[in-house]
């Protein structure tokens, strides 16, 4: 593409990648810039950008609230797990509805994005009640499988795209080279999918770490997650610590922002499964 | 290596019966070319051969022994798929290398089959490249490397050159048929392709619906169709078809005129005749020399040949093709001449061959 924009449009253009750049980005920099302040510096007009930058209050949240950093741990089981579960399952699940097509499979297709579609609240608060039975509230493994299961259905989606652009013949080829299917799948399949299965991963893991309506209902406790207590930051009974809850929130964005950095190109690779030819 | 014998073979694809009732029999070492055109169940029989496509009834034997229900790699085949199969993420080494890691060969016996083949086939070169870094040709060479690593007792050949641009399809073919002179493993070859098949072939089999039209050797039939539908498929440009009335030895072709034969069917044979003349046995003579005329409507030079289709007084073409370069021009009236022992006679009723 070559550049021909007059100097008036490329004058709008800047203009409304500026807008959006302060749109987008404009409250992540206040909420990382704040978090280094004092508190008496952070509301006031006009904004200070140049200001002695200060590590108070993330040691307090360490000494006062260090029950985040409890709950950043369990965020961290919760979102491995889920991914992982999930992946394992959507993995398995797309090769399955790419290869073997037959009546059933295309029905519970339609169910599964069906359920989908649900509000999540609706499929899961009638569980309460059993999950309790089982012994499972305010466990890892119950927001794990409540994660993965939310996701498995659109990842299995995902997954099947990236199969159904694998030709069958290669399947083929591996059956008469010799090998077996769990042979083929873990030799040849699975590495020619691994965009795929990283797309996915990607959108579990940051739903799963951000997640805080089902964190609220099913955890009190052990299985906390650290957006609750980022939510209890906000309430404390002797008002907002605004700073020591900016510093929280920071390092709440840290591993997402750098997985979604460095993952980049699977992600949009992710979202555009099927509709470039590899 | 291995013959290969069929015997009574079906295959339905629900209620939908591909092939009826096939028989078919490849010796060891030949070089059997399936052909027909597209939905003639070529395709099929190949991958039941090789094990991907189940048998509904019949034997399928190789080396003697039933292979029914083997899976592929039981049945020691190896196969060229039409679009290569090559895996993406391997290197062209890896890829050959596949199907013996698979089967725990050591070391020692992977790179002695892997320099064999990539001697053969000049790969050398080229063994570290992934698939997406070759030419079409060079992938065409290495899924063949793959297959021979392996030492299989059959060759599969599925539509093999289909994706390559002409040169390379006719460099290839003499590549392939060259390699089978140096192996000599039984290798079963198909393909759409009339000329593949004639310049490949030690036999070919003639396909349509799943049945067998005619089998044997490229020449036979060439010369000798059993039917009107081997007699249309193979040659190019295809055989004229002269529908015609008997009357004792002359063929009356209604307003176009009449042809003395070198035919005699007697009283006993059909009466409704469709005469058959390969466009190379037709010579182009003065229009009052000949007792069929025509007039020239297009002229077609390649150089070495000269192909004139004509228009016969009823409307219907016929075509004529000359080595080298012929001085006609479109719309001059012609005669067209035969040699009366080179026609070909099909009952028209039935379309088989009468014999003359």
């Amino acid at each position: 593409m070559h550049n021909s924009f007059s100097p008036l449009e490329r004058f709008v253009r800047g203009l409304f990648l500026a807008f959006m750049l302060v749109w987008s980005v404009g409250p992540i920099f206040f909420i990382v810039l704040s978090s280094f302040k004092r508190q008496v510096d952070i509301f006031v007009y006009p904004p200070k950008l140049i200001f002695v930058p200060t590590i108070d209050n993330y040691l307090k949240l360490a000494t006062q609230w260090n029950g985040f950093f409890h709950a950043m741990g369990n965020s961290l089981i919760v979102a491995i797990g889920a991914t992982v579960l999930a992946g394992i399952v959507s993995f398995l699940g797309g090769y399955a509805y790419s290869r073997y097509r037959s009546r059933l499979t295309s029905w519970t297709a339609v169910y599964m994005i069906a359920v989908r579609v649900l509000p999540p609240i609706v499929v899961t608060l009638p569980l309460f009640p059993v999950v309790d039975r089982l012994g499972l509230s305010d466990t890892h493994i119950l927001l794990i499988l409540l994660y993965a299961t939310f996701w498995v259905s659109l990842n299995t989606m995902i997954m099947k795209n990236f199969f159904d652009q694998i030709p069958y013949e290669l399947d083929e080829a591996a059956y008469v080279d010799g090998a077996t299917e769990w042979q083929l799948v873990t030799r040849i399949l699975i590495r020619l999918t691994l965009q795929g299965m990283a797309a996915g991963s990607i959108f579990v893991f940051v739903y799963a770490w951000n997640e805080y309506l089902f964190a609220m209902i099913f955890t009190t406790n052990n299985a906390k997650t650290a957006p609750l207590i980022l939510s209890e930051l906000m309430g404390a009974i002797d008002g907002t610590v605004w700073g020591v809850l900016f510093a929280g929130v920071t390092l709440q964005l840290v591993p997402v922002v750098l997985l979604v950095t460095l993952a980049r190109r699977y992600l949009i690779a992710g979202l555009t499964a099927g509709s470039v030819k590899g | 290596m291995a013959e290969v014998r069929l015997s009574n073979i079906r295959k339905l694809y629900g209620k939908i019966e591909i092939i009826p009732s096939l028989d078919l029999d490849i010796d060891d070492g030949e070089f059997v070319v399936l052909v027909g055109p597209s939905g003639c169940g070529k395709s099929t029989l190949l991958r039941m051969i090789a094990g991907l496509e189940p048998i509904n009834s019949g034997d399928l034997m190789i080396a003697g022994a039933r292979v029914n229900d083997l899976s592929p790699k039981e049945r020691n085949i190896a196969m060229v798929f039409q679009n290569y199969a090559l895996y993406p993420h391997m290197t062209v080494r890896e890829n050959m290398a596949f199907s013996l890691r698979l089967a725990k060969a050591d070391k020692a016996t992977i790179d002695g089959h892997i320099g064999r083949a990539s001697e053969i086939l000049g790969l050398a070169p080229l063994l570290e490249r992934l698939p997406r870094q070759l030419s079409g040709g060079q992938r065409q060479r290495v899924a063949m490397g793959r297959a021979i690593v392996r030492d299989p007792s059959v060759f599969l050949f599925d539509e093999p050159l289909s994706n390559l641009d002409a040169k390379l399809r006719v460099q290839m073919r003499t590549e392939i048929r060259s390699l089978h002179d140096r192996l000599k493993v039984t290798t079963i070859y198909v393909t759409h392709d009339q000329i593949e098949a004639m310049t490949m072939a030690d036999k070919i089999v003639v396909l349509r619906e799943g049945c067998v039209e005619q089998a044997g050797r490229p020449m036979d039939l060439y010369s000798r169709p059993a039917n009107l539908f081997v007699a249309t498929f193979l040659g190019s440009p295809e055989m004229n078809l002269l529908p015609a009335t008997r009357d004792a030895a002359e063929f009356d072709l209604g307003e176009d005129g009449k042809l003395s034969g070198g035919a005699d069917f007697g009283e006993t044979g059909p009466r409704d005749i469709t005469v058959g003349v390969r466009p190379h046995d037709i010579m182009l003579k003065p229009a009052d020399q000949a007792k069929l005329k025509a007039t020239v409507a297009v002229v077609e030079r390649t150089g070495a040949e000269t192909v004139v289709t004509c228009t016969l007084p009823s409307g219907r073409h016929v075509c004529a093709a000359m080595p080298g370069q012929v001085a006609v021009n479109a719309g001059e009236q012609v005669g067209l001449g035969f040699n009366p022992l080179q026609l070909h006679y099909f009952d028209t009723g039935s379309g088989k061959a009468l014999a003359a």
